[in-house]
């Protein structure tokens, strides 16, 4: 069944296997995702007209939020909080069109998305905060480390099967629904179709967002902790 | 069915690609674009002010002008007045002069008139006197205390204001 489902299309180049589907599905997410930047910002005018205030109040919005939880040093960061978020919008509903698949069904690269914000994480908090984001994994007592390392291992491993798990269950759902009814019978697959669209939506949002939880731990400032 | 490959790498790598295009691509752009906007509501709100601290000061100096300038009519009105009423004094007093002067020039006129009028009349009444005195005494007296009678008794008559005339 899961052969029916979810074509990997494993192939093996160089000695090492890649999911084609999951590749070609990606490189579309990211193509549609560029095509909709680049539309949304082909005319930026000083004086905002239509698409320009969308964008601009996702900018804001962004900003705004990123300083609230991590200060002005976490600006940098913007720029990768709205690829996420678009590529995982992108991503989560292109498996809803017949005939296509999510490159977030595959597990690669929902642990890609995972680890990637992990590791920024720590790189971030060692670069900026230095012996002091180490030391707080000691803390209340030396004992935490052992709860605070299972808590640091937990993250990416949540983060990427949450998200993983939500989009395939979405998928193969359709699928299984689109088989066991009627040609004349489509209102489940119509109304489950209609929930994935917003679990879709509402994963994206949540990795989106726990990435910048994540992420401001490691780079807000030491007087701005509680 | 959630066995990892080399896809896992391959897909870091897109996203890292995906993140630098976008970068590139609409967030620069965007974020130039506001950074611009702010500097040119910043600029124009900094020239508002100073061309609203300019037209208060213009508005300042035309109600310092205005009130120069009414305090200046008001002289000008003050001293029209003046001058008008100084005017129609000088005016009221020549007339008067020369109602004066027409009155004196009239009353000389009646008294010249009349100085004439009483000479004539003395004239006439010697010369009536005369001739009556000499008929009445045409021989008695010789000419000269005929003269002198005569002249005693228009004296006389000047004395007591005989005949009424208005002198």
């Amino acid at each position: 069944m899961g052969e029916e489902v979810v074509h990997r299309g494993t192939e093996q180049i160089m000695g090492f296997s890649f999911n084609m589907e999951t590749l070609y599905m990606t490189w579309l997410a990211m193509a549609i995702v560029l095509l909709i930047a680049f539309l949304a910002t082909r005319s930026l005018k000083i004086i905002p007209k239509g698409w320009q205030n969308v964008v601009e109040i996702i900018v804001l919005w962004l900003h705004e939020q990123l300083d609230a939880m991590m200060g002005e040093r976490g600006r940098f960061l913007a720029p990768f909080i709205v690829s996420l978020f678009m590529f995982l919008l992108v991503s989560n509903w292109l498996g809803l069109v017949p005939k296509m698949a999510s490159p977030t069904n595959d597990l690669n690269t929902t642990l890609a998305l995972a680890l990637l914000v992990i590791v920024m994480v720590h790189v971030l908090g060692i670069f900026m905060k230095g012996g002091h984001y180490i030391a707080h994994f000691f803390k209340p007592t030396p004992v935490f480390v052992i709860i605070n390392a299972i808590e640091e291992i937990a993250k990416p491993i949540t983060l990427a099967f949450r998200l993983f798990g939500n989009i395939l269950a979405g998928e193969i759902l359709i699928v299984v629904l689109l088989k066991l009814m009627p040609i004349w019978m489509p209102i489940p697959a119509v109304a489950w179709l209609a929930f994935s669209i917003f679990i879709g939506g509402v994963q994206a949002v949540i990795f989106t967002m726990l990435s910048m939880a994540y992420l401001a731990n490691a780079v807000k400032k030491e007087e701005e902790e509680s | 069915m959630i066995e990892l490959n080399m896809t896992f790498f391959a897909q870091i790598i897109n996203f890292v690609i995906l993140v630098v295009l976008l970068r590139a691509v609409a967030y620069k752009p965007v974020v130039n674009m506001l950074k611009a906007r702010e500097d040119r509501i910043k600029e124009s709100l900094d020239k508002a002010d100073a061309d609203a601290a300019e037209a208060d000061k213009l508005l300042a100096d035309y109600k310092k002008k205005l009130a120069a300038a009414n305090v200046k009519a008001e002289d000008i009105i003050r001293n029209a007045e003046k001058r008008a009423s100084e005017e129609r004094e000088a005016a009221r007093a020549e007339t008067k002069r020369e109602i004066e002067q027409m009155k004196k020039a009239a009353e000389a006129e009646i008294q010249r008139d009349r100085e004439r009028a009483v000479a004539q009349l003395r004239g006439e009444v010697v010369a009536l006197s005369m001739a009556a005195a000499g008929k009445i005494i045409s021989k008695n007296i010789d000419k000269a205390e005929n003269e002198q009678l005569i002249t005693e008794f228009v004296d006389k008559l000047d004395k007591d204001k005989i005949g009424d005339l208005p002198c």
